[in-house]
């Protein structure tokens, strides 16, 4: 039984990761209502931000991460800006939002290809990993990171949603933006700081992959969909019910695979999301 | 946004499309001087590799040797008083662009032999394309046992992975002593058929198999190896496609505090960099290669002149050897029968001691060649001959 530890070990990193782009895109889809297909482009642009920097600039690490960071963030309030204000303004379906999101994710990775070539890339070589262990269970110093973050991401957007000015609005936004506008909060710029947000945590995930296993101009898609079925088994906009939704998602693969041949794992993750959608669509933590 | 404003912003991103397109056209040409096409005396040569992706790694060196053995040939005088001109298709590893990359040279270049595929799943899909347009398909590479004997019009000069996975699985049962082997079996035609020729030879002696697969896109791998490491195997086989593939399980068997014998595939023992680089872990690492005769004239001349064109030492020597002997096999088949693909197949199976970089060549009635692996250990970083 001495497997169950590190089992317990992979779960929670998977989850910590997991949990992270589902915390950013339920944020997201609060406010704006719409599956945003870019959110996996910001993992990528944050990763390979980093990884230009450090490899190829020599910058120091730390300084590239926070600049990493607030590129991925950058780009989330551009792309907002120019491409999600004129269809909101145009009163877009959802359908043609998403499919611009769509549009929006094949272009950045394909940029993203032709900059860096469709190599794998890896950082994990350019720092000193350190390697814990808890009793029977062994992590990197990264995947520690990674669970931390999440952690801290998750109490600082519930504090910044309960507490601040901007929080409330948000709230306010996600409930009815009609109603928000009329109220007089221009939900305008309150969306556009919310994609800088999400898109930044998208970043910071990017980064910790890079660290952690390595990026591809095609890592977008995979992080996302696993955040997407994480922050819809826990609950369409919902941040707590995402952080849970992710946790779960991570326990199910990573136990999951326990007994059945680990090549299943995909197939467990889509198969828990298609229960939740037949027989508790609206999620854990109903919003 | 007004009218004014939304021209420019279109005219501004349809210049940075066409910009971004011409840039990537511009990168692909450079890296590709042989595509320039030379009207008139030349036999076309098609070449399918992977240019792209992980198996890049062995792709790229592969066009240097091919470009190198062509360059050789037409200052020499070239075939007949005509010159070879290679036409490279990049087939990703991969079934579907080895399809397509077979597709594109039959139908539009209308070559009659190609040299390709490289990973055994680019063959295996472009087998039937090649057969059905009579076109000689001849493999440097390619390695599954289930490339023996499928066409007439497939062939090669790299032995079948049956040889491989029962040189391993003699060695690592009778002289190793490993009873119990743990799998992390890479979900590609190459590596599968690695597995079943190794699995089939080690459960006829008695040894018991532990099997995880993972697919090509997978980055974690943790669980699947906190599984393999629980059930306590003697040894584990990283059977994977490609070095960085390697790499990336290499890594996190290392985050996890594992330190299993290993048995690796045949890519790996010649990738200096990433064997450099988890030397510890390898240490005493089994593996089976097609060896490389550095008495061999041909081959030593292939070692020097790839080092003094290229300013490395020739990578991959193991494949090296058959990709450079490829090239000229494809002169002298042209001189012997003609540049027609029904003809060159024919001839394939008439190639008895041929003599190239790797020694002695004869091509049986199968397509495959008599050579076969040896087993090698990785020792200090380094690939050597296994000795007890």
């Amino acid at each position: 039984m001495t497997i169950v530890p590190q089992l317990i070990v992979n779960s929670l990193f998977a989850g910590s990761v997991y949990a992270l782009m589902a915390m950013s895109f339920t944020l997201i889809f609060g406010a704006t209502k719409f599956f945003n297909f870019v959110h996996g482009s910001f993992t990528v642009i944050g990763g390979y931000a980093v990884f230009y920097l450090v490899e190829r600039l020599a910058w120091p690490i730390y300084i590239a991460i926070i600049l990493s960071i607030i590129v991925a963030g950058g780009v989330g309030f551009i792309l907002d800006k120019t491409v999600n204000l004129p269809l909101r303004k145009k009163k877009s379906t959802n359908t043609v939002k998403l499919v611009a999101s769509l549009g929006l994710f094949i272009v950045i990775q394909a940029f993203v290809a032709i900059l860096f070539t469709s190599q794998f890339q890896t950082l994990s070589n350019t720092i000193e990993q350190k390697i814990y262990q808890i009793g029977s269970a062994v992590f990197t110093q990264t995947q520690a990171v990674m669970f931390v973050s999440a952690i801290v991401v998750f109490f600082g957007i519930m504090l910044l949603l309960k507490f601040t000015l901007f929080g409330k609005a948000v709230n306010a936004l996600s409930d009815d933006e009609e109603v928000a506008k009329i109220v007089g909060i221009n939900t305008d710029k309150i969306i556009s700081y919310v994609f800088f947000i999400g898109a930044a945590i998208s970043g910071w995930v990017g980064i910790l992959v890079a660290y952690d296993t390595g990026i591809e101009p095609t890592m977008g898609l995979g992080a996302l969909l696993k955040g997407i079925i994480a922050a819809v088994v826990g609950g369409m906009g919902s941040v707590p019910g995402a952080f849970l939704g992710a946790f779960l998602l991570g326990f199910a693969e990573n136990f999951g695979i326990w007994k059945i041949n680990g090549e299943w794992k995909d197939a467990i993750a889509f198969g828990l999301l298609i229960i939740f959608l037949l027989f508790r669509p609206q999620g854990i933590i109903k919003k | 946004m007004n009218n004014t404003t939304k021209w420019i912003v279109g005219v501004v991103i349809a210049a940075l499309v066409v910009w971004g397109l011409v840039a990537a056209n511009k990168n692909k040409n450079q890296r590709n001087p042989a595509q320039k096409t030379v009207m008139g005396d030349t036999y076309k040569v098609g070449v399918m590799l992977p240019l792209t992706g992980d198996a890049a790694s062995y792709g790229e060196p592969a066009r240097n040797i091919y470009q190198l053995a062509v360059d050789e040939i037409n200052a020499a005088g070239g075939v007949n008083s005509k010159k070879l001109e290679l036409i490279v298709e990049d087939s990703k590893c991969n079934g579907k662009d080895g399809a397509n990359a077979a597709q594109k040279l039959i139908s539009v270049n209308k070559v009659q032999v190609i040299i390709g595929g490289f990973c055994s799943s680019e063959s295996l899909a472009a087998t039937p394309i090649a057969e059905a347009n009579k076109v000689a398909l001849f493999s440097p590479g390619s390695s599954s046992p289930k490339l023996t004997g499928v066409s007439h019009f497939f062939f090669r000069n790299y032995p079948s992975d049956a040889s491989q996975g029962a040189v391993l699985a003699d060695v690592a049962y009778n002289k190793k002593s490993w009873k119990k082997v743990a799998m992390m079996q890479e979900q590609t035609d190459y590596a599968l058929g690695i597995n079943s020729a190794f699995s089939a030879k080690f459960k006829s002696l008695g040894g018991t198999l532990v099997n995880e697969e993972f697919a090509t896109s997978a980055t974690d791998f943790r669980s699947q190896l906190t599984k393999l490491k629980s059930q306590n195997p003697d040894a584990l086989f990283l059977d994977t496609q490609t070095p960085a593939s390697a790499a990336r399980v290499l890594k996190q068997i290392q985050d996890l505090k594992w330190k299993p014998h290993l048995i690796v595939s045949d890519i790996l023992p010649p990738d200096t960099a990433t064997v450099e680089l988890y030397k510890d872990l390898l240490e005493g690492a089994l593996g089976a290669e097609v060896g490389t005769d550095a008495t061999n004239p041909k081959f030593s001349h292939l070692q020097e002149a790839y080092k003094s064109k290229f300013n490395v030492d020739l990578p991959f020597a193991t494949y090296g050897q058959t990709e450079y002997d490829a090239v000229y096999m494809v002169k002298a088949a042209i001189m012997a029968v003609g540049y027609d693909g029904q003809k060159i197949a024919d001839w394939s199976r008439t190639v008895k001691d041929w003599e190239g970089a790797t020694g002695k060549i004869t091509i049986g009635a199968d397509g495959d060649p008599l050579s076969r692996h040896s087993p090698v250990m990785i020792q200090n970083g380094k690939m050597v001959p296994f000795a007890e």
